[in-house]
């Protein structure tokens, strides 16, 4: 829109600067008139923009124009309607209050029947939020139209004396004419700085604006924007604290459903808060959280250590995991697991812990139940292998047969002590360490011959079993041909990762021994060696009968390795 | 093993064939089986009254645990090795010091044995 940039003083300029020619319109009229009242005051009222405010205009026109005591009535009343704007501004506890307030203050004021009121919304588009005697059609049709951008920090009002006097497109002047307007003021509204929308005022007729009318349009814009400002904040607070609320409760539900115990202590250790399980747990009714003791309820033997871990999460405000047993409603002491979390205020204020507890009791049963089962099948798998020792130690009576005997009798335990180790670890895996320990242990008088070296390795138990096994042919063979068969000799046993993809490769290597020779035969040992740990483990075995002594690499997979 | 030669062993295993097979190792030891019991009434009654240095117990005799004749046998003073397919952490830590596992060696035996039994290299006070 055309911008009437210059103010139009009324002196004299009336129907002569902007508006059309001929009888000025009742607007003008009024705005003229309306200065009766104040004309005995003979200095002109200044403020800071320097706008003259009536007295001055009743000064200048006092000769040209009658004045009636009805118009000093309506000057009166547009006084009034900036103060019952103020007031209801003050009063107003929504957006629609505000602009309620808002429009009639400025049909009032700025003496027309027509006004509207428009704000930006979310997409940046200016549209109708308020109006008076605006059509569906007119309201659809200038909607976005705007002069300012949301980015708009500095914003003139416009005043438009006739809408046929702009640059506006034919469009938007058709609009207007159409909805019987031919003069229009644009107010901006300012909120924090920003233009946030404008007011608008419409006239039949060509319409000149008086400095004073001026300084209405832009008090009642200011008022209006501030009290719009407040009005959005005020929103923005309640949806807050709805969402607060909404999410409070949100969690109060969470906390109260959820399948596990949650409570909520001061920073003594009172109980602040108990969900439903908890309270079930104890048999605590909803209205004697507050006094209600847990302390007693805990296990006579527990109540020490756990009053001590109790005290000092709470003096170092820390973190802290419980495990004790508590007698619930029906007196049965289950096993609850604690994890507690300290709580501080947003000012960093300790406020207490706030901590579940898991039942355990069924958990750690059958943890009990599952090693009871174990231990039993260990128990029973050790006696079968004694009862074979037994019939073995029968069978093989007797001089001639005490060498088969002794070797058996020998393997036999190497199977017995890799179950061991097994069985410790409850089937999972076993320290490589642990079975070539035990192997040599069956040899300790040669301990200072074997060098044994090698870092920490967890063997599955296949791998572990047929390691064992396979050490232990080894070592009776070292003992019998090899390395420990004379008192020079000496035994390397060494294990590394070789290569990619996490092998394992264990070396035995013997020197020093009497001069080797190849066995004629294939006894046990070798095929032990070389036929279970290659097909069992998928591993390869390079076993040679060098001259020196023998040499074995075994390789052992990753898949048969739980960790190197 | 001569620190087994003549010892009165007093054997407790309620599986017959270990318990032949641990005969023969005693024997081979050079120590005398001076009594076997195969469950906990027989044991409890061996262990009250047989006279002995030192006694091998089963710990599992078909389901019930050994060690209330292990208790008779502390009352008396003689030393007890425990034989066990439990491993250590099953028996409790007061019995802690002379515990073997089976399958075992003859030489293991001898060796708990000559641990368990009084040092004959001290004068007795």
């Amino acid at each position: 829109m055309d911008r009437v940039a210059p103010s139009l003083e009324l002196s004299g300029s009336l129907g002569v600067v902007g508006g059309p020619p001929g009888r000025p319109d009742r607007d003008r009229a009024v705005a003229v008139a309306s200065d009766r009242s104040l004309q005995s005051g003979r200095q002109p009222i200044r403020f800071a923009n320097h706008t003259s405010y009536p007295a001055k205009i009743g000064d200048v026109l006092q000769d040209s124009v009658a004045l009636s005591p009805q118009i000093s009535q309506v000057q009166v009343d547009r006084l009034d309607a900036l103060y019952r704007l103020t007031d209801r501004l003050y009063r107003a506890r929504s957006l629609s209050d505000v602009f309620d307030a808002a429009l009639d203050a400025v049909t009032v004021t700025l003496g027309c029947r027509r006004a509207s009121i428009l704000l930006f919304d979310a997409a940046g588009t200016m549209d109708f939020v308020a109006w008076r005697g605006l059509s569906d059609n007119y309201r659809r049709a200038v909607r976005g139209h705007s002069p300012w951008t949301p980015e708009h920090h500095e914003a003139q009002a416009i005043y438009v004396v006739d809408i046929d006097d702009t640059d506006e497109s034919e469009a938007v002047k058709a609009a207007v004419r159409g909805e019987n307007i031919r003069g229009l003021a644009f107010i901006p509204l300012m909120a924090q700085g920003l233009v946030v929308g404008k007011f608008m005022a419409y006239y039949e007729s060509p319409r000149i604006f008086a400095d004073y009318e001026r300084d209405l349009a832009i008090t009642i814009a200011r008022q209006v924007g501030f009290a719009i400002e407040r009005a959005r904040a005020e929103e923005a607070r309640r949806k807050f604290e709805a969402d607060l609320r909404e999410s409070e409760e949100r969690f109060r539900l969470m906390s109260e459903h959820a399948p596990v115990m949650i409570w909520m202590s001061d920073a003594s250790g009172r109980c602040l808060h108990l969900n439903r399980m908890l309270r079930e747990f104890w048999g605590v009714a909803d209205d004697k959280v507050d006094s209600f003791d847990w302390r007693v309820t805990m296990h006579a033997e527990d109540v020490d250590r756990i009053g001590r871990e109790t005290w000092d999460a709470l003096l170092r405000r820390a973190a802290v995991q419980l495990h004790g047993r508590y007698r619930n409603a029906d007196g049965e002491y289950r096993i609850l697991q604690t994890d507690a979390r300290p709580r501080f205020s947003p000012d960093g204020e300790f406020l207490g812990m706030l901590g579940v507890n898991l039942d355990v009791t069924e958990r750690e049963r059958a943890d009990a139940q599952r090693e009871l089962l174990l231990a039993e099948l260990n128990h029973r798998v050790k006696n079968t292998l004694a009862v074979v020792q037994a019939i073995a130690h029968q069978t093989f009576r007797g001089d001639a047969a005490r060498a088969e005997a002794q070797a058996f009798e020998g393997r036999l335990l190497a199977l017995a002590a890799a179950h061991n180790h097994l069985t410790q670890a409850h089937w999972e895996n076993a320290a490589l360490e642990e079975i070539v320990a035990d192997t040599l242990q069956s040899r300790g008088d040669h301990k200072e011959r074997v060098h044994v070296s090698g870092g920490k390795v967890l063997l599955k138990p296949k791998a572990a079993v047929a390691i064992a096994m396979a050490l232990h042919e080894l070592g009776v063979n070292a003992l019998k041909y090899g390395a420990l068969s004379n008192d020079a000799g000496k035994v390397e046993l060494a294990w590394m990762p070789a290569g990619e993809g996490g092998l394992l490769r264990l070396v035995w290597r013997e020197q020093g021994g009497p001069e080797v020779a190849a066995p004629t035969r294939r006894g046990f040992g070798s095929l032990l060696l070389q036929r279970t740990l290659a097909q069992d483990l998928g591993g390869k075995v390079d076993l040679v009968y060098a001259r020196e002594g023998v040499h074995c690499v075994i390789d052992i997979p990753a898949a048969m390795v739980s960790a190197f | 093993m001569n620190a087994l030669a003549g010892k009165r062993i007093l054997l407790v295993e309620d599986e017959a064939m270990i318990a032949v097979m641990v005969e023969q190792m005693l024997g081979e030891l050079g120590a005398e089986v001076v009594g076997v019991a195969s469950n906990l009434d027989q044991a409890l009654a061996l262990c009250a009254t047989v006279v002995c240095d030192a006694a091998v117990l089963d710990v599992n005799l078909g389901g019930a645990a050994v060690f209330p004749a292990a208790e008779v046998l502390a009352r008396r003073g003689i030393p007890v090795v425990f034989a066990t397919g439990y491993g250590h952490s099953v028996i409790g830590p007061q019995h802690l010091c002379h515990v073997i596992e089976k399958p075992y060696t003859r030489d293991r035996l001898a060796r708990a044995l000559a641990a368990a039994l009084p040092s004959q290299l001290l004068p007795s006070p």
